[in-house]
């Protein structure tokens, strides 16, 4: 009963949680990258800076157009960077997430490979 | 449902694998995972292949925890349940035996947290449950059928230990006398098992992280260094608890579909203080940052501010400063496109005077224009203070009433607010104590509206606590220190026996009147034993009858004897009241006129309420004194209900005093003539016959005869003793010169009144003499004969003419000075 028990949740409830988990994983790494937001604001001016509109001469307007766009290239230059390391991070986390499942199939078995390797008498590192 | 018990269940067996990997067992396998991997590792590294097997067998004990981890630990019910087995919950399960008896239940209750907390909160420990338990196994599976009706009606996921508790105490035939010992109703317990649910869910949801945005939240936005100094980012304080009250609920919607829709970006709550406007904009803050929420885009992630009024009105003394700054903080807001501005208590920034600082005519435009979004909360009053100077600004503003919780909420709030207090004050509070501590705010503390006032008083009464346990005594204790009042049932033998002997102790002051006494004292004893109504005063009492034959005396030594001096009464003179504008000067606020009735109720709530003279009140009055009797409660000027249910009143009156007296002389006792006195008072329209009914008991007060008088008399000498203690002299009074003195200060029309001055003169005159005289030294006695009496009163003409003096002296006639008390 007790291994029945353990084995059924293994690989049915057990199998399905721990896909839950890191699902609920990559959707935090997605939250903390906040990549669809960065998207939607990739050219707005750099923390707003010279983001307000401008009154005066055609001079003072154009000052603010340059340092607006200024603004906005800084931006999207800053957003694009952690849109970089953000997708490269979610992807790392979706991989590091598919071998878990695939693993977690296998580990019952460890005490069966283990021991058909200690027969096998081979290990990584020969110190003779 | 089938509602046997299935010992070899699945779901019992796992449990109780669950409840030994939950033990020792479970941490042994824990560490030997640990070193058995470690060993693995170490070994294959060093090149022996035995490594590789140590390492395969730290799986099996790893496997066996995340199992435990992941389904055994927090058994999950059966998704088609079809026996009791299937929906018991897995702390429950591991600890039945095969054949469980009701007695056997309440044992294994007693074993798991939910019982504990059955034990702690409600007083149920797991002794008292065994005690009420049946020892037979036929009566288990009506203790299941009771169980899935609670589940049911709770609607809670499965029967845990508190469902548990409900049904074994449901199940017990005597169950209303042992809830009622407890201070319990069934419906209690219903709530205990809806918050011991609540507190797993909580505990469920805070541990688990949430999504607030990340990173790149406030990249778009502007910098906003001044706000970061005159405000307060409150959506960065994130915290355990978040109530969703009902009425909290609709306003945090209100509050999203104002700030969501295109009309004028702000809002203003109102409600008294205490009933949680500020808790409600926290409620919104957090809900704004939380991903998982269903949101208009244009508010996801936006961050709310409060505005310090203080560091703000500090940092800019100088005049016009104040809204240069102000108008520098609302323009980084708007610039930022990311920030909801909360003027938290906004009234501070709309007040009119010297000092005092009005920014209306600045935040008018802004607000008008609707593009800064701004939430404002401020008291009703000074809403209705601000709408009548400056309509276009509250005009201008978005209004949401916020209404006080109900006891339900209320109680829900407490329950939850007690995670941070019980960690803070290191107690545990019992349920009974939450139910307390709304009674007894809703009745006592006025300059909060609920949920804030339970909150408060809940707090104090942890500096009750007894070893470590907050109960219904400590919110007693507290509301009994802070106030100055008595709430709980009498419990110590002092206190019982000047109860038991009230009468007596009385009438150390009160010559007869024993009719008086008996309702008075009746009502007190009602009181403490706990058994009067709580929804209106302790009693309420008219005296009728001619001046100085103890009216007032009687009321001021209820005062003295049980509520712990005369200075513990409020005292009206209603013929200062015979005008219609003086129903005003009845109920007003206490920072206007400290003398007013309510006024002084507040400060003051557990005392005797004298009206005296109160036929002489205006009709108004009258009426406006109708709810006082009839509930207990008097709404002030500012509409705050004032509690006078710990009140005694008494109401005096000399209505009809002479036709009490034609009946005595017509050789009538008091109870033949009572009924139709009172009759003939309503048919004269002295009183009108709804007033007369609102008093519990309405005393006719009998004129003292002359055997009175005399005992009367002594009492006065006691007085007169008390007084001369200091000089160490005594002094007596021979029983023919005591005759004399009554013969002498009788007056039918004013009773004892004059009794007090004829003994002054004789007596204290007498004695003044003879120590100034050297015939009474410290240590003597002074015998005071009739030839002496005589000689001092000499003529009857001398004696009436300081009867008389009595009777016009205002000082000396009002009714205080009747029947005067040695302890005066």
């Amino acid at each position: 009963m007790f291994i029945v028990g353990m084995l059924s949740w293994w690989y049915s409830a057990g199998w399905i949680e721990r896909a839950k988990l890191i699902k609920e994983r990559i959707a935090r790494t997605v939250d903390y990258f906040s990549i669809n937001l960065l998207l939607k604001t990739l050219f707005s001016p750099f923390r707003q800076i010279s983001a307000g509109k401008v009154n005066g001469s055609i001079g003072v307007k154009w000052r603010a157009f340059i340092d607006r766009t200024i603004s906005r290239v800084i931006g999207a230059l800053v957003r694009i960077v952690i849109i970089a390391i953000g997708c490269v991070t979610i992807f790392l986390h979706c991989l590091l997430g598919v071998v878990t499942l695939v693993v977690w199939a296998f580990i019952p078995l460890f005490p069966f490979v283990g021991f058909l390797l200690f027969i096998s008498g081979w290990t990584p590192v020969s110190w003779t | 449902m089938d509602v046997v018990f299935q010992y070899h269940h699945d779901r019992a067996s796992k449990a109780r694998v669950g409840g030994v990997l939950g033990g020792i067992i479970g941490k042994l396998l824990n560490v030997s995972a640990i070193v058995l991997a470690l060993s693995g590792v170490i070994f294959v590294i060093a090149g022996f292949s035995i490594g590789w097997l140590v390492l395969g067998l730290a799986a099996l004990p790893a496997i066996c925890m995340e199992w435990y981890r992941g389904e055994l630990k927090k058994l999950p019910t059966s998704k088609k349940p079809q026996n009791i087995s299937d929906v018991l919950a897995g702390d429950i399960l591991a600890q039945l035996a095969e054949h469980p008896t009701p007695k056997s239940i309440a044992l294994a209750v007693g074993r798991v947290f939910g019982g504990q907390f059955f034990g702690a909160r409600f007083g149920m420990t797991a002794s008292f449950l065994q005690d009420i338990a049946s020892e037979s196994p036929d009566d288990t599976v009506g203790i299941w059928r009771l169980a899935l009706e609670i589940r049911e009606q709770t609607r809670v996921n499965e029967i845990t230990a508190g469902v548990l508790v409900a049904a074994l105490v449901k199940s017990f035939p005597e169950r209303d006398g042992v809830l009622a010992h407890l201070h319990l109703e069934m419906d209690d317990l219903m709530n205990g098992i809806r918050w011991q649910d609540h507190l797993e869910q909580l505990i469920a949801t805070h541990t688990t992280p949430g999504r607030t945005g990340g990173i790149a939240r406030d990249f778009s936005f502007g910098y906003i260094p001044l706000l970061g100094r005159f405000g307060q980012n409150i959506s960065e304080r994130g915290g355990l608890l978040t109530v969703d009250l009902e009425a909290h609920v609709d306003a945090v919607d209100q509050l999203i579909d104002t700030f969501g829709s295109g009309g004028r970006q702000n809002a203003v709550l109102v409600g008294p203080t205490g009933v949680g406007k500020t808790t409600i904009v926290h409620a919104f803050a957090k809900r704004l940052l939380d991903a998982t929420q269903k949101l208009p885009e244009s508010l996801r992630f936006r961050q709310v501010f409060i505005l310090d009024a203080a560091s703000l009105v500090a940092a800019a003394p100088g005049r016009g400063e104040l809204e240069n700054l102000i108008m520098q903080v609302l323009g980084e807001a708007y610039s930022a496109k990311n920030i909801i501005l909360c003027l938290d208590n906004a009234q501070l920034f709309f007040e009119e005077g010297i000092g005092s600082v009005d920014l209306g005519n600045v935040l008018l435009p802004i607000l008008e224009a609707g593009n800064l979004r701004v939430i404002l909360t401020m008291d009703e009053q000074r809403y209705l203070q601000i709408s009548q100077r400056n309509p276009a600004l509250t005009n201008a503003l978005n209004r949401i009433m916020i209404k006080p919780a109900t006891r339900a909420e209320t109680i829900t709030v407490m329950q939850d607010q007690l995670i941070v207090t019980e960690f803070q004050k290191k107690v545990t509070y019992t349920y009974q104590a939450l139910g307390e501590a709304y009674n007894l705010s809703e009745r006592y503390v006025h300059d909060l509206a609920m949920p804030g006032r339970a909150l408060k008083l809940l707090e104090s009464a942890a500096n009750y606590s007894q070893n470590g346990l907050v109960t219904m005594n400590s919110v007693q204790s507290a509301i009994e220190q802070t106030m100055d009042i008595k709430v709980g049932v009498a419990t110590g033998e002092q206190e019982k026996d000047t109860l038991l002997n009230l009468e007596s102790l009385i009438h150390e002051r009160m010559i007869n009147q024993t009719r008086a006494v008996q309702v008075v004292s009746d009502a007190l004893r009602r009181a403490r034993a706990g058994v009067r109504n709580q929804n209106r005063p302790i009693g309420t009492f008219l005296f009728l009858g001619p001046t100085g034959v103890g009216k007032t005396e009687l009321a001021k030594a209820v005062a003295d004897v049980y509520f712990g001096g005369e200075d513990r009464m409020i005292r009206l003179d209603m013929n200062e009241f015979v005008r219609n504008e003086d129903v005003v000067r009845l109920i007003a606020d206490g920072a206007d006129d400290p003398s007013s009735l309510t006024a002084r109720a507040m400060k003051q709530p557990f005392s005797v309420v004298l009206l005296d003279e109160i036929e002489k009140a205006h009709p108004n009055v009258m009426t406006t004194l109708l709810q006082l009797l009839d509930e207990g409660i008097l709404r002030d000027i500012k509409n705050r209900e004032i509690s006078f249910r710990d009140t005694i009143v008494i109401a005096t009156s000399n209505a009809g005093a002479d036709r009490i007296r034609e009946y005595i002389d017509r050789g009538y006792k008091l109870q033949q003539f009572e009924q139709q006195f009172v009759d003939e008072l309503i048919t004269s329209n002295q009183f009108r016959p709804e007033f007369l009914n609102r008093f519990d008991e309405i005393v006719t007060f009998q004129p003292l005869g002359k055997s009175e008088l005399l005992q009367v008399v002594d009492l006065i000498l006691k007085g007169v003793n008390k007084t001369l203690a200091t000089q160490k002299v005594s002094v007596t009074v021979s029983q023919d010169a005591k005759l004399f003195l009554v013969e002498k200060g009788y007056d039918p029309r004013l009773g004892a009144r004059p009794m007090r001055r004829v003994v002054q003169r004789a007596v204290e005159n007498t004695v003044a003499t003879q120590m100034l005289q050297g015939r009474a030294s410290a240590g003597s006695t002074i015998e005071i004969s009739l030839e002496q009496v005589q000689q001092i009163l000499g003529t009857e003409s001398q004696a009436q003419a300081i009867t008389a003096d009595a009777a016009q002296d205002p000082i000396e006639a009002s009714p205080e000075n009747s029947q005067e008390t040695p302890s005066n």
